[in-house]
């Protein structure tokens, strides 16, 4: 396959994400979203890394995909306490900051 | 030739990995230890970076090394200023955290964001910065969220949460596709590349550092990737607040010079004219929208907006005059320690008081006068008022923007949108004020958290200080400053 397979893949998955992130008002939607932007990163910097023939782009992959693990950690604990205070996961009805 | 960075990493690692074993191992009662292994840990860093510069040891603002980790001025001077934030923000939680659950687990979470902090202003690679950039971050959304009983944190930390990891998200988007163009991850060989471009390339290099700027942007608070701050700032518990205002924000400055002020010149591209328009809206967007605000923690986040539109007009005016990433720099640092002071105050008075809203300050001058006395003195150094620190700071950034008026017709009114902004600062900043000194004439003394009044103390110090006496810091400055040199 050549690379801009890859790559189109890539930003179809950015577009997916973003598209999730601004429209989407549910914490775990949104927390998706973020997961498949890092994916598509992951994805580019693997083709790339094959693509130039050198590993530190695949590295960069793995270090991600473990970064990425450890957030989503934090953040579904996040969610859980915040479900357990308002019943509810949409941050639209968070509103007890504004100003 | 990296020791710095990595003897601070060892020294403060080992501290953060031993106190939540400590509190398994002994259920210390006495809370207070854990604050001081903490502090213990941040001084000897702190002691360390300075004994590097003192002895002459460390090399003036390198910016590049084939390394992943650079030791140079340049990351000295923003290590300084965030483990300083670190001090503030432990020794206000010593008060803020008595009668709270797992303080262990707290000021080891401080410890370890301290350590991202750091090898994100070292860091010359960028996977190192990405690894650290995330070590600063997830440390940050447990602790604004730790008072999990109360519902307010926990949105502050959810919102923080999801900003935060969109933004990550987008940096290392960027930094896939830079890989993608250039083959490697070193910053200085990345600019090298960037700077022998084919044309038909320049596009998606210009898309990778808008990424770049839209990722550091979200931590910075820049407009209009500012709409998470106000919130998050309200709703942290105020010691954090102090470390993500003035600490986790200077680390995106630190990235942002590295990596975009330099690849943008390396691009060839007229990108000064878009950082000042970012630059002016920040600083606009914030400092009005901090008037209408009825909240202290809510006003001081707005005038954090507001003061990373001033540190922003020195990376704008860069290419044009020298003095521009210098008096960014010198800000980084007086804003480190200004608003480091005034959130504590405000931490002080939320312990003893239990209020944060302007109505219910009144008479604060009477009732608490050392923690009103240094949140007075950190808001005129915020606001410009000569004898104090901030002044110079703000004098050399908007010299810079004057100065570079020679080759750029927008230079004076940069300055001039600053100086017009620094006024209107000091108008709601005048307002707390009089809350604190003329209003509730009847107001009793309270006792102040002893904690809040040794931070007071030092940022007294710094503030008057080094204001009246500035010729060290300057040239301890000037030393960090990076030579606007490709490599």
């Amino acid at each position: 396959m050549a690379l801009i397979e890859f790559v189109l893949v890539s930003v179809a998955l950015l577009g997916i994400g973003i598209y999730g992130l601004a429209v989407k008002r549910n914490a775990i939607r949104m927390l998706f979203a973020v997961e498949i932007i890092i994916n598509a990163a992951n994805l580019n910097l693997v083709a790339f890394s094959r693509y130039v023939d050198d590993s530190g782009g695949q590295t960069l992959a793995l270090f991600s995909i473990a970064i990425a693990a450890a957030e989503v950690a934090v953040g579904l604990a996040l969610v859980v306490v915040a479900y357990r205070m308002y019943k509810d996961v949409d941050i639209a009805n968070f509103r007890s900051l504004r100003g | 030739m990296n020791a710095t960075p990595l003897v601070i990493l060892g020294v403060l690692g080992v501290a953060g990995v031993i106190l939540p074993v400590l509190d398994v191992a002994r259920r210390e009662r006495f809370t207070q230890a854990y604050a001081a292994v903490a502090l213990g840990a941040l001084f000897i860093s702190i002691g360390y970076v300075g004994y590097q510069f003192v002895s002459g040891m460390v090399q003036p603002g390198a910016i590049f090394s084939t390394d992943v980790l650079a030791d140079d001025a340049f990351g000295g001077l923003f290590a300084i200023a965030m483990l300083i934030v670190a001090v503030f923000s432990v020794t206000g939680s010593i008060s803020y955290m008595r009668d709270q659950k797992y303080p262990a687990v707290y000021y080891s979470l401080i410890l370890l964001s301290a350590i991202g902090m750091v090898l994100v202003a070292y860091s010359t690679d960028l996977v190192m910065l990405f690894v650290a950039w995330e070590l600063m971050s997830i440390p940050t959304y447990v602790l604004a969220g730790f008072m999990k009983r109360n519902p307010i944190s926990n949105e502050a930390a959810l919102k923080y949460f999801l900003f935060g990891a969109m933004s990550s998200a987008i940096i290392v988007y960027g930094i896939s596709m830079v890989y993608g163009l250039t083959g490697t991850t070193n910053i200085s060989e990345v600019i090298v590349a960037l700077t022998t471009l084919d044309a038909s390339m320049m596009p998606l290099a210009i898309l990778a550092i808008g990424l770049f700027v839209a990722g550091f942007g979200f931590k910075m608070g820049l407009v209009p990737f500012h709409m998470w701050l106000p919130d998050t700032y309200e709703g942290a518990p105020q010691p954090i607040t102090a470390l993500l205002a003035a600490a986790t924000k200077k680390a995106g400055f630190a990235a942002t010079i590295r990596i975009v002020v330099m690849g943008m010149a390396a691009l060839h591209l007229d990108w000064t004219l878009a950082l000042g328009i970012i630059a002016v809206m920040t600083m606009t967007i914030g400092n009005v929208a901090a008037i209408m605000q009825k909240n202290l923690s809510r006003m001081l986040a707005y005038s954090s907006i507001g003061h990373a539109g001033y540190i922003l007009i020195g990376l704008a005016v860069a290419p044009h005059s020298a003095a521009g990433l210098q008096g960014s720099l010198y800000h980084v640092l007086n804003h480190a320690v200004m608003k480091g002071a005034a959130f504590i105050a405000i931490s002080g008075v939320v312990v003893a008081l239990a209020v944060t809203h302007l109505d219910k300050i009144r008479g604060l001058g009477r009732r608490m006068p050392i923690t009103a006395l240094g949140l007075t003195v950190s808001l005129l150094a915020l606001a410009g008022v000569p004898p104090l620190n901030g002044f110079w700071s703000k004098l050399m950034l908007f010299g810079a923007a004057l100065e570079s008026g020679s080759f750029v017709w927008w230079g004076p009114w940069l300055a001039i949108a600053a100086v017009l902004n620094s006024a209107l600062s000091l108008a709601y900043y005048g307002w707390i004020m009089r809350k604190m000194y003329f209003e509730g004439e009847d107001a009793k003394r309270v006792k102040e958290p002893k904690s809040v009044i040794a931070v007071m103390i030092f940022s007294l110090l710094f503030m008057v200080g080094l204001g009246v006496y500035p010729d060290p810091v300057i040239q301890f400055v000037e030393m960090a400053t990076p030579t606007f040199l490709l490599p």
